[in-house]
């Protein structure tokens, strides 16, 4: 195999400019399948890193009305933490929670205080965490009925639709690729079915010399991962570029959404996509040899 | 013994019966011409020899294997006893002369310096001296049958088989191709040779095994020894 490596690349890559029309299109059809299943799977893992950091701060905000004094206040502290399924409670002054949002403007040039003046428009507030995640509706619906609170802002509705987003998103892209991934395979098999044919004597007289039967098929292989690796890798190049530049330029203005930027995290995706790329390539090869080569 | 053939018979999945009862018996060394009209079964030995086909019923040994029960994953090793000559060459057009018995070497794994050594070798034995860079297409008929009889010794079998290896070519050309043959079985190597003309078989004072319809109908193997 090694000592030959040379003569299969050199087939192989005979083989694919003879037939160039159809392997430009076989490796955008890979190209496209693999665009988009890298796409899905970018998407989905933030997507889950997002909700996983949702939920494991999953907190009902109780915003205090502005006509409470101190005491009232404090009352109202009392009578959430008595609530029962209320794991704690944690009391946020007016001009902690501008503070708390200047940390996250933190990279503006100018300072939130600056553009509010002095006039603080937000309310005093407290942070209620449940004891279990799934009783927060109940509990914050409870919440909502007390005296002196203003507003209750809790995720779950937005935990929701998101966790419902990601599931259509997971399955439209399921599908797609699926049907993308047989018409990659199908158009793999055609070339390599067509590369058998313009080689058919080249295969006999490889075989009355006595080549063995992975002698031939060798090249055939090869050609296939060939175009299974030129198209994820065109894919994983446009999935750089714009993630890069997703995380460059969009970054700022969804602060709230922390895209992945693991490095490591991402070489596995794009590893993974190359992967699989070759996988197609040898699949699409596999039917075709199994159906046209008779070694 | 290098060739033997037992009582063979092949029809056909079409149900062409082409060999009818056919044995024979080749000593190492020996050249023998396989002689019959178009359809008489020729090819059909060949094929068997080569164990492209195997036989409906009967035994065929070839250097005391048995081509029969052979298994498949053997088959290739076994195949590289034995060098074929086509009466259509079966030169590959995008290949020169050199890569064309170049390519006979590296499928069967031979490396880079051992084909570089031979191929010259090879090529000067057939007479091709200084055509080493030809395509198929800038060469004669002869000249493209020598290329083919080169690519098929390259690897020093044991049988050369010829299937009509003149088939293509004039007469002068074809004794030409004879001479080379001749030349290849003065060496060592067992030939066997199909053909329908009787002009090269008659003088040649070589053994003739005549097939029609399947059978054969004569064999001249003591004539030759009585000869010699
Ligand atoms: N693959 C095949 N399938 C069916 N019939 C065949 C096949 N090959 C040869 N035959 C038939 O077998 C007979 C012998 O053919 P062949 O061995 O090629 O004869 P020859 O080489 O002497 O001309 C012929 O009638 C031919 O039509
Ligand atoms: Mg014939």
């Amino acid at each position: 195999m090694f000592k030959n490596f040379g003569y299969f690349i050199r087939e192989a890559g005979t083989s694919l400019s003879r037939n160039r029309l159809l392997s430009i299109a076989t490796i955008s059809t890979i190209a496209i399948c693999i665009f988009i299943l890298g796409v899905a799977l970018l998407l989905t893992l933030n997507a889950n890193r997002f909700i996983d950091q949702l939920e494991s701060d999953l907190e009902i905000m109780v915003f205090v009305d502005q006509e409470l004094d101190e005491d009232e206040t404090a009352d109202l502290g009392d009578l959430l933490e008595s609530t029962p399924g209320v794991q704690s409670v944690e009391f946020i002054p007016r001009d902690k929670a501008l503070e708390g949002l200047e940390d996250k403007f933190r990279s503006e040039k100018y300072t939130l205080r600056d553009t509010v003046g002095k006039d603080n428009p937000l309310p005093d507030s407290f942070s209620v965490k449940a004891e279990q995640p799934h009783e927060v509706v109940k509990i914050a619906q409870e919440i909502e009925k007390m005296p002196g609170v203003y507003k209750v802002n809790y995720g779950k509705e937005m935990v929701e639709r998101l966790f419902s987003v990601t599931k259509l998103v997971r399955i439209i892209s399921m599908v797609l690729i699926l049907l993308l991934a047989f018409a990659a395979v199908f158009l793999i098999a055609t070339t390599i079915r067509l590369a058998v044919f313009s080689r058919r004597k080249e295969i006999y007289l490889m075989k009355l010399v006595g080549a063995t039967d992975w002698f031939i098929r060798w090249p055939f292989f090869l050609e296939g991962i060939i175009l299974g690796l030129v198209g994820s890798l065109i894919a994983i190049g446009l999935l750089v570029l714009a993630y890069g530049s997703l995380l460059q330029n969009i970054q700022n203005a969804i602060f709230f959404i922390p895209l992945i930027e693991d490095s490591k995290m991402l070489t596995g995706v794009y590893l993974s996509l190359l992967g699989t790329g070759a996988v197609l390539g040898v699949a699409g090869t596999w039917f075709s040899l199994n159906r046209f080569l008779d070694v | 013994m290098i060739v033997q053939f037992y009582n063979v018979s092949k029809t056909y999945p079409n149900g062409v019966k082409a060999l009818n009862d056919v044995s024979f018996k080749l000593d190492q060394g020996e050249f023998v011409f396989l002689m019959g009209p178009s359809g008489a079964g020729k090819s059909t030995v060949i094929k068997l020899m080569l164990r492209e086909e195997i036989p409906t019923r009967g035994q065929i040994f070839i250097e005391s294997r048995s081509v029969v029960r052979m298994q498949k994953k053997e088959i290739p090793f076994f195949r590289r006893s034995m060098g074929v000559v086509f009466q259509d060459f079966k030169l590959l057009e995008n290949k020169t002369v050199s890569e064309n018995i170049a390519f006979a070497m590296r499928v069967v794994g031979a490396g880079n310096q051992e084909i570089r050594q031979r191929v010259p070798q090879v090529i000067k034995m057939v007479g091709l001296d200084g055509k080493n860079d030809r395509f198929p297409s800038q060469l004669s008929g002869g000249e493209q049958q020598r290329v083919g009889i080169a690519r098929a010794i390259v690897n020093r079998p044991l049988i050369l088989i010829a299937d009509e290896p003149t088939g293509n070519l004039d007469i002068d050309t074809s004794m030409g191709i004879m001479e080379l043959l001749y030349d290849i079985n003065r060496a060592g190597t067992t030939v066997i040779m199909a053909t329908h003309a009787r002009e090269l078989v008659k003088d040649s004072y070589k053994r003739v095994i005549t097939l029609d319809q399947g059978r054969i109908i004569s064999d001249n193997e003591a004539a030759i020894g009585d000869a010699i």
